[in-house]
């Protein structure tokens, strides 16, 4: 195993007895504790300005001290003679001085160490700052006079009227979502199978960089798509009355966007199967097809169910294309009918973002920007979860 | 265990010169006691003494009770079965068991009598002194130069180094090969000539000890013919100790052989290595104490 | 019950039979749907675009490349853009060396207790939030109440907060680079007297350069492509005019391509034709022409790694 997490770790090598570098929990949430007494107070600047300089300082005071490694070696190994007589001639080891600990390089060492594990912190930071933001936000939005609960409900998504409907833009999401993995699972799947299973070498060499190329695509791309292409020449042939803007071609849209996703996730998963499976299976006398859907398919379902949930997930937070598609503005009706223009929770959150609805700014209906933000990280943070959990409880041992 | 004096004739192999060992070496001390008693070379030339080694991982008691002494440019074998604790005793020789960190070491290991896991000793400057030859050729992504270059640039040797990588390639018996090539990569070479390679790389620091953990057994004949030659050679510079599965190597290349074997262990039924024997190699060979290493080298088991 | 025995065989009944594997290729076929699908896909995407945007590019491809926003469709030009994703590409540049030391970090240097799991886990579900939500941490953090250090709504924000969304990616895809580099390449460089640094500068970074090469492209790919943050931030729509040179835009209002490819995507389609096409083609160009650098660039790394 590799020398990092798991199996053999990189014990300390100064040999140092105690001290361990890194911090616990409980040093953590006494640190966080300093920060929150700010945060409490409601003025974040001072807290960031506190956290800026803290950093600014932690860097300032190892960064000398992070030199290049060959520099500090000088004169703490015991070397005489050179390359005149093309050997490294070494002193005698008197005694145990000549091996003596380094204790410059050791602290050296350490305060990188710290370093380090300041810059893996920031990601628990980000995190940190992501969930207190959006979420003080949208308590803003919940705790202001305007609001009542009743305002969740009405004929539509109208923040400029104080009307927050959230059942608009959940119906106009659901749509987008079910669309969208209509097209993009067995798609998705079908290239998984063949690529894993099927296709040979040199099928693979060129077939795999294609979908690649699907998934570097920018979604504003795929919008613009959707609207050039999808709707004129795919939709309107077959609807007659749809009009360029709405929840079909959006996602389809969308459904362009996840088929990689899916594809790369569970193609994954059913090459990570072992071929001694396989090689099982065709032993008895089955086919390929057989193999492929009764051993190799129920094998890989970890990974497979992964890959819907993470492409579910995408196609939930995706904005752009909804944003350009579905002919969603400021304010939507309640609308069930996909062939109609609709919104969704994303296009919504970008529509009050960029204040096309002209509310940017402040105001309730600015905040409801923050709630929706709210409720959308938390579904996608639940969906992550449950996909994590989902792989590990039905991993199949081999 | 069982310690042998050496003969102050010469041994079957021919050697002659070597200093008696005496049992009862003046076992570790106190730091700065030692180096008031000792300040010069130590006596016996005994490279390393061990004694009462114990390793653990976690609770698990991996190898019991060894007492060995590896004396000065001499090539030490340690041969037994799989899973007896060989390349985890020789890993203690140059502290690589640290990188595991659920690996203790108890007893004593003396390296010219200094404690090895004094907690004031460091292991990066012990490495430097003791090196090692892996099972697996390992030669790093990068030119046959850089490799045997890396070596010398850590320990602080700047400037020019080509005077050096060519003399270490030519110890190792690499050089004619290489030389035009010197800095394409290492991985374009076959398995034999990448564990000269290995080698090469290892004695470019010019270390005390060399540990070579069962260095052939990933080659074939013909290689590992090549790798025994060279370790011949290399003999009267480096102190050498070998891990080798392989009986016969041991009878062709070591001048002493400690034999180890695992013992279950009647609580937890978990195998333990021991060490059953250490004695010059031919009497290993031809008339061993112990029965369990005349089983094994008789090939009864094994 | 034991099964009957199978009869020996007939040479017959060991042949190839025709049409017995029903299930077996209609199955194949519905793979080879999925396929077309999948490429049609590919195609009808760079064909559309192509062809909407080629009678403009082919009339006024430099004038394009070169005018800023303009309210007239033939004047319009996509400079503004251009040098806003370069400016954003730079920003996020510059938080490569975070994602990579988290990466070193969580790799080599940490233990396995409960900080570093919540480290990792932590990343795993950073890397799953949608883009816009990391727009709304960038207003609220980086415009709102950094407004002071950042120049509020401008492109510092803007491309602080595409560095975070792409934190985690670098941060993963560095993670898988150093973990396969094989355990024995620093076993060997211990071996050899080097400490655990000089271990990871000269061994193990250099080893998996190829693959954190990777992410980096990854992630700026992404990051130029991103639009949602900065709708959120406030990159200006494309009706504000104004020549911005690159000191303008870096104090005061911005753009990047995404953001023209959505603005020109509403402007009505009869006298804007093609505009949208045309800037999504530059896009596309210039995260190909990254990818394709980058390939080249890591498999010259690759070559000299022996690999």
């Amino acid at each position: 195993m590799h020398g990092g997490v798991l199996g053999h770790n990189i014990a300390t090598l100064d040999g140092s007895p105690a001290s361990s570098p890194t911090i616990t929990i409980r040093q953590l949430l006494r640190f966080g504790a300093l920060y929150a007494v700010p945060f409490l107070a409601l003025d974040a600047n001072v807290v960031l300005a506190l956290l800026i300089a803290s950093l600014v300082g932690v860097y300032l005071k190892f960064a000398p001290d992070c030199r290049a490694p060959w520099d500090h070696l000088a004169g703490t190994r015991v070397i005489s003679g050179f390359p005149s007589n093309a050997k490294l001639e070494l002193a005698d080891v008197h005694t145990a001085a000549d091996l003596r600990l380094d204790t410059k390089r050791l602290g050296d060492e350490r305060r990188a160490r710290r370093l380090l594990l300041g810059v893996g912190l920031f990601s628990v930071l980000a995190s940190g700052l992501i969930v207190w933001v959006i979420f003080r936000e949208a308590a803003e939005f919940v705790l202001a006079d305007e609001f009542s609960w009743s305002v969740l409900t009405g004929i539509g998504w109208f923040p400029r009227r104080g009307i927050f409907d959230l059942s608009t833009l959940f119906i106009g999401t659901l749509w987008i979502t079910g669309i969208a993995m209509t097209v993009a699972g067995p798609v998705g799947l079908g290239v998984a199978i063949y690529l894993s299973e099927y296709a040979s070498p040199r099928v693979r060499r060129y077939l795999k960089p294609l979908v690649e190329t699907l998934a570097s695509i920018p979604s504003v791309v795929i919008g613009l798509f959707a609207i050039s292409f999808i709707s004129p020449k795919v939709l309107q042939p077959i609807f007659g009355d749809l009009g360029i803007f709405s929840l079909l071609a959006a996602g389809l849209g969308v459904g362009v966007l996840t088929v990689p996703i899916v594809a790369s996730i569970s193609e994954d998963a059913m090459r990570a199967v072992p071929q001694e499976l396989r090689e099982a299976s065709y032993g008895l006398g089955s086919r390929k097809v057989t193999t492929a859907l009764r051993v190799v398919f129920p094998a890989a379902l970890s990974g497979i169910s992964a890959a819907f949930i993470v492409g579910i997930s995408r196609a939930i937070g995706e904005t752009m294309v909804v944003f350009i598609a579905a002919g969603g503005s400021g304010g939507a009706i309640f609308e069930t009918d996909p062939t109609q223009p609709g919104q969704a929770i994303t296009a919504a959150m970008a529509s009050l973002g960029a204040g096309t609805d002209s509310v940017a700014g402040s105001g309730i209906a600015f905040q409801s920007l923050y709630f929706l933000g709210a409720l959308l990280f938390v579904i996608t943070l639940v969906m992550n979860v449950v996909s994590d959990r989902i792989v590990g409880r039905f991993r199949q041992v081999y | 265990m069982t310690m042998t004096d050496r003969p102050a004739e010469t041994d079957e192999t021919g050697k002659t010169g070597a200093a008696p060992v005496t049992a009862d070496a003046p076992r570790s001390m106190a730091f700065q006691h030692h180096a008031d008693t000792n300040p010069e070379r130590p006596a016996g030339p005994n490279v390393f003494t061990v004694r009462g080694l114990d390793v653990f991982y976690g609770d698990f008691r991996a190898v019991a009770g060894v007492d060995l002494d590896i004396a000065e440019r001499e090539i030490t074998a340690f041969i037994g079965p799989s899973g007896c604790g060989k390349s985890t005793v020789l890993r203690c020789f140059n502290r690589m068991n640290d990188l595991i960190d659920i690996a203790r070491v108890e007893g004593s290991v003396l390296y010219r009598d200094i404690d090895l896991y004094d907690p004031q000793v460091d292991p990066v400057a012990v490495r430097r002194r003791i090196g090692m030859v892996f099972q697996k050729p390992n030669p790093f992504p990068k030119s046959i130069y850089d490799n045997v270059a890396f070596g010398p640039r850590v320990a602080g040797l700047k400037g020019n180094l080509d005077d050096l990588v060519e003399q270490s390639l030519r110890d190792a018996g690499l050089w004619d090969e290489v030389k035009d090539r010197l800095t394409s990569s290492a991985l374009g070479m076959s398995g034999g000539q990448q564990q000269r390679l290995c080698i090469a790389r290892a004695i470019a620091v010019n270390p005390d000890v060399l540990l070579m953990d069962e260095p052939c057994s990933a080659l074939d004949p013909i290689a590992t013919g090549r790798i025994e030659e060279l370790m011949k050679e290399i003999k009267d510079e480096y102190t050498i100790v070998i891990v080798t599965h392989n009986m016969q190597q041991a009878a062709r290349v070591s001048d002493r052989t400690a034999f180890f074997t695992a013992e279950v262990d009647e609580d937890t039924g978990q195998r333990r290595g021991k060490l059953v024997e250490f004695s010059e190699t031919g009497k290993i060979f031809s008339t061993p104490s112990d029965e369990r290493t005349e089983a094994y080298v008789t090939g009864r088991f094994g | 019950m034991a099964l009957p025995p199978i009869p020996a065989p007939v040479s017959a009944d060991l042949r190839r039979r025709r049409g017995a594997d029903l299930k077996g290729q209609l199955f194949q076929a519905l793979l080879w749907l999925s396929l077309g699908i999948a490429v049609a896909m590919v195609g009808a995407v760079l064909w559309s675009v192509s062809a909407d945007g080629w009678s403009l590019i082919s009339e006024r491809l430099w004038s394009f490349l070169r005018n800023p926003s303009s309210a007239t469709p033939d004047n319009a030009g996509v400079v503004q853009g251009i040098r806003g994703s370069f400016i954003l590409a730079g920003i996020v540049a510059a938080t490569f060396p975070l994602g990579i030391g988290a990466a070193v970090y969580l790799e080599e240097l940490a233990d396995d207790g409960r900080l570093t799991r919540l480290i990792r886990v932590t990343v795993r579900n950073l890397a799953g939030v949608p883009s816009i939500v990391y727009g709304l941490l960038g207003l609220a953090v980086f415009v709102k109440s950094l407004g002071g250090l950042t120049g509020g709504s401008s492109i510092i924000s803007a491309g602080l907060t595409l560095g975070v969304l792409v934190f985690p990616v670098v941060v993963i895809t560095a993670s898988e680079a150093i973990r396969a580099v094989p355990q024995s390449i620093r076993d060997a460089s211990y071996g050899l007297g080097a400490t655990q640094w000089e271990t990871i500068c000269h061994q193990v970074i250099p080893a998996a350069l190829p693959g954190i090469l990777t992410g980096i492209v990854l992630s700026i790919s992404r990051a130029l492509g991103e639009a949602a943050p900065l709708l959120v931030i406030g990159a200006a729509p494309f009706y504000s005019t104004g020549f911005n040179d690159f000191f303008e835009q870096l104090q005061g209002a911005f753009t990047a391509l995404p953001m023209n490819v959505a603005s020109f995507a509403r402007l009505p389609a009869d006298t804007w034709a093609g505009h949208a096409a045309a800037a999504s083609l530059v896009l596309l160009v210039v995260i190909f022409a990254i990818n394709l650098v980058a390939m080249v660039i890591r498999s010259r790394i690759t070559k000299k790694l022996g690999r």
